[in-house]
């Protein structure tokens, strides 16, 4: 025989089974192009502009090797189907004179010939769509940003080692196929009736306490800086358990279901039920690979769509007036009140310079400590609580001591209070209770009333934080704070640090208080004697605004571009096994319909049969998605989004949203569906 | 009146895009009395199974009339012949036609799913059934657990559950080693026995030699048919082969 011979038969093959390879053919390019494009913004250059590019990059990290497991499970079992289909054909050429290893020739060939036809388009189609994206991108959020698609060298050759793997497996598991089996039982294959798997009860129960750990874990956890270790622990337990529960959980729902008598043996349920017990094995990886896709949508968009669309509220939160001022310096600082002083007059001409005065003024001096919280009122700051943490990763209870004096707090939360001498009030933020006489190092204050600081401006001197919050309003700011000035930090730096804001509203327009802005550090320098004495800074929330929308934008393009290809290839899967289970049912409708099963009831069956393969996964989506939205909101809380009505609201449009383009899914599939059985 | 008659019944299948066209029944007359056992014979191409085809309402004849029980088959509507195979006839298919993802017992009960039956009603009759035909053992397994005997007395089971009018049957021995067709063919004789009308359509003379009637297909047309009478299993299939080798040798026996 000559060697051309396997190559053309390996061809022939492909091309005469087109109607099955060619979805197959175009689900792995789709797999690859994916693949490439989680790569690339994961791990490339291109994201480090943003200022959420961590956790972006992370979960982007995660995403890559998701879609590596992924792809090959959905592509091994594609497969394993197609070779099933042409069992016979390998059968006769054994007959016909062929052995074992010729026809793992024409096996390495047919797979050789995929694996070079999906790899080159799947990476032109990644290349083709990175650079649309690059197109868009630069629309949404102006050209002035850097965010460059580029053709990354890595994660083309990262694309190529994982798929060339993947297909390495794909095809030992066929030629494992071909080898085992017998002549006549390749001949006869597609008589043989496949066993019906059983309900395994241990896997199933095991993938359900899976399921149920990872949304414990996603449900209770508090701190966002614990957030992103947790959560993709929760995620891999909830994929994990996803496909546990969905491979045999669904088996053991149809057995169930079949015990059932007066449900099973009715006419709409009959054979969707038993062809379901039948496939749930197979179709339960693809089920559980669709819902990871949609739950992966679901939350990508939900999420960066609430911080886009929340932008706004996230910059005047923090910066609530258009021109803001802050300092900065570590350890106590005596006689702040001079310095400050001097800003305040310095920025005062600096606006006069303008033609213009300062206005609605919000001037506060404080102080901020960090340490860690036993949760029965000592606040321990003698470890370095991220030292410590960093092992024991129990962000929890850290907590963030902010120390105003009572004249501030009066002024800025239009109050009126008074206070005992040694007494303080207390503000909380966050998973603390509140006590009566709380412990800082070793000083203790006694709380003569809980306040709620956030109240009035206050808020925005303290901000959004990660962590959970004390803020002590006391008498005597320096005096309340002067024994923390002794503790350091592992790097010998105190842990006690001052820190001013200056936050006021000018009659500027936006170009003069960008301008005012880069002028203000000018006057800055003349009116104080020792300029390197205090670090300051100067920030305009028009020129932060910039920042806001382009980090955002760029969260939620990001989010929006890998949406539409998981939706594509979700979409694509879905055609894909229906389309093929169809052409598996051909025989069984024509044995069916001459028993007697009308037109109607080939309908009613296979819409009974379709709504449950679909319902199934964006179900379990949704409960996906409820589970992890208050780790997502954690995780948002990083980015100083704090707006949960939003945050759900996004998360149900998004789920009508995937509902329609699901339902026209839906609808395509069983229309074809029927045209191939009927 | 006959349960079953047969009035100048015509087939033609048009030819592809202008070729020749096929005339595989040209004017086929009989009928089949309540309770006969009647055999068609014929070789491959005589037209046989098509004869079948057009009177299991699979296909339709292009002329001529077919009444079961006083029903004109040609004016029932396509949307409702399923419904009428359903619940008046039988078939039992050369391939066994069972399905893989059902057990033996839900594939008997398939018909009666779908005609809308309760499960107790099913399993009564069922009930009755399986020990007449020897198969109450395995009616949990699946089909690919079972011989191919067992496969065909289970297809059987699934023809007689509606308790059709007639009970038609293709080659049903076609796929069984002589042992398992033996059994099948004395499952039949019994079955026509306790009062089944059973119309089969063969090549195997031995098939037909249990039949009460046979007729011979040829060409499309019926052109022979002879009578058991009193004959014994033995004789009758001296009879057909007597038949067949004067067919063969072209002889006219009209």
């Amino acid at each position: 025989m000559k060697i051309g011979l396997y190559p053309k038969i390996a061809a022939d093959g492909i091309r005469k089974n087109g109607r099955l390879y060619v979805p197959y053919i175009a689900t792995c390019i789709l797999m690859i192009a994916i693949f490439y494009i989680m790569h690339l913004l994961g791990y490339s250059d291109m994201l480090q502009n943003f200022a959420g590019s961590g956790t972006a990059r992370d979960t982007l990290q995660l995403g890559t090797v998701i879609m590596a497991v992924f792809g090959t499970i959905f592509l091994f079992y594609t497969q394993s189907t197609l070779i099933k289909g042409r069992k016979k054909e390998f059968g006769l050429y054994n007959v016909l004179g062929m052995n074992r290893v010729n026809l793992g020739r024409i096996m390495f060939f047919e797979t050789a010939i995929i694996w070079i036809v999906s790899m080159t388009g799947g990476l032109l189609v990644g290349i083709g769509m990175s650079k649309l994206a690059e197109l868009g991108f630069t629309k949404m959020i102006g050209s002035s940003v850097s965010y460059q698609f580029t053709i990354s060298a890595d994660s083309i050759a990262a694309t190529i080692t994982v798929y060339s793997l993947i297909f390495l497996f794909i095809y030992l598991n066929a030629l494992r196929q071909i080898w085992f089996t017998r002549t006549i039982n390749l001949l006869h294959s597609d008589k043989a009736g496949e066993k019906p798997p059983k309900a395994n009860w241990v896997i199933g129960i095991l993938g359900l306490i899976i399921l149920l750990s990872g949304y414990t874990i996603a449900i209770r956890i508090e701190s966002p800086l614990s957030a992103l270790f947790w959560f993709f622990i929760a995620v891999i337990l909830i994929i994990i358990g996803t496909y546990l529960v969905l491979i045999a959980g669904s088996v053991l729902l149809c057995r169930i279901l079949q015990k059932n008598k007066s449900y099973y043996y009715k006419t709409n349920h009959f054979v969707s039920v038993s062809s379901m017990a039948f496939r749930m094995k197979r179709n339960g990886a693809g089920l559980a690979s669709i819902c990871i896709l949609l739950t992966m949508i679901l939350v990508m968009i939900s999420s960066t769509s609430a911080l886009y669309f929340n932008r706004e509220e996230t910059l005047r939160n923090r910066y609530p007036n258009q021109i803001n001022v802050a300092a900065r310096q570590d350890g106590l600082f005596e006689n702040y009140e001079e310095y400050t002083s001097k800003m305040e007059t310095a920025v005062a001409k600096c606006a006069e310079e303008f033609g213009t005065e300062v206005s609605d003024p919000m001037s506060v001096a404080s102080y901020g400590l960090s340490g860690y919280y036993d949760n029965n009122g000592t606040v321990d700051i003698d470890l370095d609580p991220y030292a410590t943490l960093s092992s024991t990763l129990d962000f929890d209870r850290v907590v963030q001591v902010y120390f105003f004096d009572l004249e501030t707090y009066n002024r800025l939360n239009n109050k009126n209070e008074t206070l005992s001498p040694g007494h303080i009030l207390l503000g909380i933020d966050g998973n603390i209770q509140a006590v009566n006489e709380l412990t800082v190092g070793k000083k203790t204050f006694e709380v003569e009333k809980t306040i709620d600081y956030k109240d009035g401006k206050l808020k925005y001197a303290v901000g959004t934080s990660v962590v959970s919050t004390f803020v002590l309003v006391v008498d005597d700011l320096n005096e309340a704070v002067a024994d923390y000035s002794e503790y350091i930090d592992t790097f010998g730096n105190p842990m006690l640090a001052w820190v001013w804001n200056y936050n006021f509203d000018t009659g500027l327009d936006t170009e003069s208080q960008l301008e005012m802005r880069s002028k203000i550090s000018e006057y800055i320098d003349n009116e104080i004697d020792d300029p390197d004495f205090v670090r300051y800074f100067c920030f305009s929330r028009e020129a932060e605004r910039n920042d806001f929308v382009s980090t955002f934008g760029g969260l939620f393009f990001l989010g929006i571009l890998l949406s539409i290809i998981f939706m594509v290839s979700c979409v694509l899967i879905i055609y894909y096994k229906q389309i093929s289970e169809g052409y598996e049912d051909q025989s069984r409708f024509s044995i069916m319909q001459k028993v007697g099963m009308t037109k109607e009831n080939i309908k009613k069956s296979i819409n009974s049969q379709m709504l449950t393969v679909f319902l199934i996964p964006i179900a379990f989506a949704c409960i996906h998605l409820a589970t992890v939205l208050p780790i997502v909101h954690k995780l948002l809380l990083l980015f100083g989004h704090n707006n949960i009505p939003l945050l759900i609201m996004t998360a149900g449009i998004c789920v009508l949203i995937c509902g329609v383009f699901y339902a026209l899914t839906y609808k395509l599939t069983s229309n074809a569906y029927y045209k191939i059985v009927s | 009146m006959s349960l079953l008659e047969v009035t100048g019944v015509k087939k033609i299948y048009k030819g592809r895009r202008g070729g020749a066209s096929v005339e595989a029944l040209k004017n086929v007359n009989f009928t089949v009395e309540n309770g006969e056992y009647v055999a068609i014979m014929g070789e491959s191409g005589s037209g046989k199974t098509t004869l079948l085809n057009v009177l299991a309402a699979l296909d339709k004849a292009t002329s001529g009339t077919i009444l079961l029980d006083g029903m004109n088959l040609s004016t029932i509507k396509d949307s409702a012949m399923a419904k009428f195979r359903r619940d008046n006839l039988g078939y039992v298919f050369q391939d066994f036609n069972l399905l893989d993802t059902f057990t033996l017992e839900d594939n008997i009960y398939l018909p009666l799913v779908l005609a809308g039956k309760k499960h107790s009603d099913m399993k009564a009759r069922l009930d009755k059934l399986a020990p007449a035909l020897g198969i109450t053992d395995i009616l949990k397994k699946y089909p690919y657990e079972v011989s191919g005997g067992q496969k065909q007395r289970a297809a059987v089971a699934r023809a007689l559950i509606t308790n059709p009018k007639i009970v038609l049957a293709d080659e049903p021995t076609g796929a069984l080693d002589s042992k398992s067709s033996d059994e099948l063919l004395e499952l039949f004789s019994k079955v026509n026995q306790m009062g089944q009308t059973v119309l089969m359509v063969t090549h195997s003379t031995k098939a037909a030699s249990h039949a009460s009637r046979v007729m011979f297909i040829k060409d499309g047309i019926i052109f022979h048919q002879i009578y058991r009478g009193n004959s014994t299993d033995t004789e009758m299939y001296q009879k057909i082969s007597d038949t067949l080798n004067l067919l063969a040798q072209g002889g006219d026996l009209k």
